[in-house]
């Protein structure tokens, strides 16, 4: 693939690598999130039963994890769908930047909802 | 090459899919992973009431307890359930032999799915449901 259509050099091995290993890891967790929120509905879907699940550090380094691995892979996976179609290279470019930008911001929204407790 | 390629215009592109489980899965997979990406960033935003306090959440959990929001979570799980499966499919076939028996495995995909799918619409539509109504009022 030519850099002058996808703003990239490299082969994508790592990044292809990565959003398997991201995907397995996420499926593990996501069985486990579906499993609190709705083995009883309160204890996914209260005030109370969130709080008292955050006091756990350990727990909060889990969801810090959940939302950080969930973009990369959902972003990345994103721009996996944009790189299969041919656009100038300011596109591209645009594209990216804004799908970084997104990661990052929504990563920060998501770590300051955790650590506010 | 199919006889039918370059497709033009979309209608094309979508006929061309019609012959090959592994095609349907791709496509699939791309749809149910960019509304997933939507999805989590829509959820980042709603837990973030968390931040304002109690009543400010369980006022908001509250509307996510409704009927229809509850609907909307089960296909919302549809969704997860079919990129969840068929990504443990592509990872059997890319790292492992599942190049082998990928049909199969696409038609456990969705028998599976199913199973699952119905197996949560009973949890949500009865015990979330029969849970939500006791512990609200």
């Amino acid at each position: 693939m030519s850099s002058k259509y996808y703003g990239s050099r490299g082969s994508g091995a790592p990044s292809w690598y990565l959003q398997r290993v991201t995907g397995v890891v996420l499926f593990v967790v996501a069985i486990g999130h579906y499993i609190l929120m709705h083995y009883h509905i309160d204890s996914g879907h209260t005030y109370d039963a969130v709080l008292a699940r955050m006091q756990n550090p350990l727990y909060k380094m889990l969801q810090i994890t959940f939302v950080v691995i969930g973009l990369y892979h959902g972003l990345s996976g994103t721009w996996n769908v944009f790189r299969d179609y041919k656009m100038p290279g300011w596109l591209s470019w645009t594209i990216l930047g804004l799908l970084y930008t997104a990661g990052v911001a929504f990563a920060g929204l998501g770590i300051a909802t955790i650590l506010s407790f | 090459m199919s006889s039918n390629y370059p497709p033009t215009g979309w209608v094309k592109v979508l006929l061309a899919y019609h012959k090959f489980s592994g095609s349907w899965a791709w496509v699939l997979h791309r749809i149910t992973g960019l509304a997933l990406t939507g999805y989590i960033m829509l959820h980042i935003i709603a837990l973030m009431s968390l931040q304002k306090g109690k009543e400010a959440f369980d006022s908001e959990m509250l509307l996510f307890r409704t009927p229809l929001f509850l609907f909307l979570e089960w296909f919302l799980f549809a969704f997860l359930l079919f990129h969840a499966l068929n990504g443990i499919r592509i990872a059997l076939v890319d790292l492992a032999e599942g190049a082998r028996y990928h049909k199969k495995l696409y038609y456990a995909v969705v028998i599976i799915g199913l199973l699952l799918f119905f197996g949560m619409g009973y949890i949500m539509f009865t015990q979330d449901t029969l849970h939500s109504v006791a512990s609200v009022k």
